[in-house]
């Protein structure tokens, strides 16, 4: 009974499984990054189109985003975050 | 790749001959092998023209003496930020040879350093760090094979146990006396390791990583464990308070031990007579020996306040924080902190600088050349000139509450957090720029190195007598003028009544309105002296000191990285904000007592 109200993922959100921002796709899987913002520090650490990476969690209450590049574990704001677009 | 020919080359360091470089990401280490391989004498320098340090020190092989240059971490060379731009800078200047500190734990990231650092065409020597944290982390490395597809030799290496090092040292000799042997390949035109952009490097990683790795059985230890707990909410929050406080404890409780069992025995046995005898000796009577050697003396306060007061809590503080930062704790809180960073309008990272400024504000403003924009920047200094107290003044301000109820203490406490907040949240309303989100590469928790430790420990105290101390000096040359001459209660008269009056304090107090302009303990040093405070006296009393200006070292240090208007606005509304909050307090308190 209670699932009737739970469409989506716990932000409200239905989520598309193609296409949807980091900041909100599940934890604890593997996805790939389909847009990242241009920015140099992204780049280095690897966070780039085609990249493959793994989500750890988000943060409650507006934190950051922890994930996975290679072996390095990595944390992002959330207003990037938001941004970074990734599929399953 | 930037090219050499892009950059401005007349910093003087370049020109220094028989220079090694220490290159790799941040956090792989490198700091470690700088201090096995260099003596005593260390110095970190500014690099002229940007917010970025690096360290130097002098290497002895056999005979030849080379200046070994800690090169700030990078985790490209494509010259996009300063720190690459230094990093590139360095590259371009002849230096004799490179030692490439890689992370065996994040193999793809650290090889495409390595192979954007090869295109240069200097000797370079890899060493293949970390390799211990690797192993429990599940990962096997054949290094043979590394170090063939990278053309040069990769010294396998554990840094904090000291492993490794000396067969570096043998390769590192080995590269610079034999310069054409380093390299494997037959140039850059010929050869497919060296075509070709970034893009290609970051393949070309990816492609030797899957070659040299192998999975094996992973053992994460205690602290691996520990650190991947440490950046979610639960446990990680209960974990963070329970280190602040720890900290905080230690701090304080070993700068009391170290102030208590050794510098003030020093001071008052020993230096504060000496002089005193000195200057009796050759000068007269009256003022000018007063001035010297009296009750508020050069020489009787710069000895008590600066070795005996301040020294042993800044040293403690520096001992913590030294150990927080090299074990991995620091990123952490920036993780688990940021989303009350965000709403305060800046972000995690910042939280570190502002913890610096429980130590001192100078070191805290020099610190936050760190963040990214000059707005997070102005927002940081101004926050911890308004609301964060260094640590002499916290020892002070648990000395004055010590005899009342640890209420007061908390509710202190709460109130800074708040006054905190509203600051920061004002400024990122009213400033023009933007703040940057926190975007950090969380680093293993370890147990610190000894050596690099006890290096940084010791530039840190250096550093801190020169930007911190010759203000110092001049500010308690100030105080005892001001004492010894009398003029100190000609001007208590004039602020009676705004001390009695609307601040409800006794006289006396009038004092530490006055130094507090030279010293932010000495806002509350003399509401210690006085008999019959009262709670509500204490409270107010500490409120004005907690929110009142920064001390001239902060000043200075304020002009300097912002310019004088910038100065003059944080103390003109550090004291408005003092005044109005402490008078507030006191006149609501007095409605219902």
């Amino acid at each position: 009974m209670r699932n009737r109200y739970r469409r989506g993922n716990r932000h409200g959100q239905k989520p598309d499984l193609q296409n949807q921002s980091i900041y909100h796709a599940q934890d604890n899987y593997q996805y790939t990054i389909t847009k990242a913002p241009e920015l140099a520090i992204l780049k280095s650490l690897g966070i780039v189109e085609n990249a493959s990476v793994y989500k750890v969690m988000t943060h409650r209450l507006g934190g950051p985003v922890l994930i996975k590049v290679d072996s390095s574990d990595i944390a992002i704001g959330k207003d990037i975050a938001e941004r970074i677009m990734v599929r399953r | 790749m930037a090219s050499c020919h892009d950059l401005n080359e007349d910093i003087n360091v370049y020109n220094k001959p028989n220079k090694i470089l220490l290159m790799g990401n941040p956090n792989v280490g490198k700091s470690v092998f700088f201090s096995y391989l260099t003596g005593i004498n260390v110095v970190s320098s500014n690099y002229a023209g940007t917010t970025v340090t690096y360290t130097e020190g002098t290497l002895k092989l056999d005979d030849e003496t080379y200046t070994l240059i800690d090169v700030p971490g990078t985790y490209s060379l494509e010259a996009t930020s300063e720190a690459e731009a230094v990093a590139v800078g360095f590259m371009c200047s002849n230096p004799v040879a490179v030692i490439c500190v890689l992370d065996a734990t994040n193999l793809e990231r650290n090889i495409k350093l390595g192979l954007e650092i090869k295109k240069y065409n200097v000797p370079i020597v890899y060493a293949l760090n970390l390799l211990d944290v690797a192993k429990r982390h599940g990962t096997a490395i054949d290094v043979n094979l590394l170090s063939r597809e990278l053309g040069a030799p990769v010294v396998p290496t554990v840094a904090v146990k000291g492993e490794g090092i000396d067969k570096l040292l043998d390769e590192l000799k080995r590269v610079i006396k034999n310069p054409e042997k380093a390299f494997d390949c037959e140039g850059c035109k010929t050869c497919p390791n060296c075509a070709g952009d970034s893009l290609n490097e970051w393949d070309r990683a990816k492609e030797i990583a899957a070659k040299v790795r192998t999975k094996t059985e992973g053992k994460p230890s205690f602290l691996d464990r520990l650190g991947d707990s440490m950046i979610k909410p639960w446990p990680g929050i209960p974990i963070a308070l329970i280190v602040i406080v720890a900290s905080l404890g230690a701090i304080v409780g070993g700068g009391k031990a170290l102030r208590a069992a050794a510098l003030l025995p020093l001071v008052n046995n020993v230096l504060v007579p000496l002089f005193h005898k000195l200057f009796s000796a050759f000068v007269p009577e009256g003022i000018l020996l007063n001035v010297l050697v009296g009750e508020f003396g050069i020489f009787k306060i710069a000895f008590e306040w600066i070795i005996a007061l301040i020294l042993p809590y800044v040293f403690l503080f520096y001992v913590v924080f030294s150990f927080l930062e090299d074990s991995g704790v620091l990123p952490r809180l920036s993780v688990l902190f940021d989303n009350i960073m965000r709403k305060m309008g800046i972000q995690g990272g910042s939280m570190i600088t502002i913890l610096l400024g429980y130590g001192c504000a100078v070191p805290a403003i020099i610190g936050s050349r760190t963040a990214t924009t000059k707005k997070e920047r102005l927002i940081i200094s101004t926050v911890v000139c308004f609301a964060v107290p260094c640590i002499s003044q916290t020892g002070a301000l648990i000395s004055l509450f010590a005899n009342f109820s640890p209420i007061l203490l908390i509710l202190m406490l709460l109130m800074s957090f708040f006054i905190m907040f509203v600051v920061s949240f004002i400024l990122s309303r009213t400033l023009k720029g933007k703040v940057d989100p926190m975007v950090i590469e969380i680093p293993n928790l370890l147990v610190p190195n000894g050596k690099a430790y006890g290096k940084k420990l010791m530039i840190r105290m250096k550093g801190f007598l020169v930007d911190a101390e010759v203000p110092m000096l001049i500010s308690i040359i100030i105080a005892a003028l001001l004492k010894e001459t009398g003029l100190l209660d000609y001007i208590a008269v004039y602020l009676e009544p705004i001390v009695s009056g609307w601040l409800g304090l006794p006289k006396d107090a009038v004092i530490a309105l006055i130094l507090g302009i030279v010293r932010r303990e000495m806002a509350v040093a003399p509401l210690l002296a006085i008999e019959g405070l009262t709670a509500l006296q204490a409270f107010v009393g500490g409120t004005v000191a907690l929110l009142y200006l920064p001390c001239l070292s902060v000043f200075g240090i304020l002009t300097k990285e912002f310019g004088p208007k910038v100065a003059i606005t944080i103390g003109f509304s550090t004291v408005v904000s003092a005044f109005a909050v402490a008078g507030i307090i006191n006149q609501v308190a007095h409605l219902f007592v």
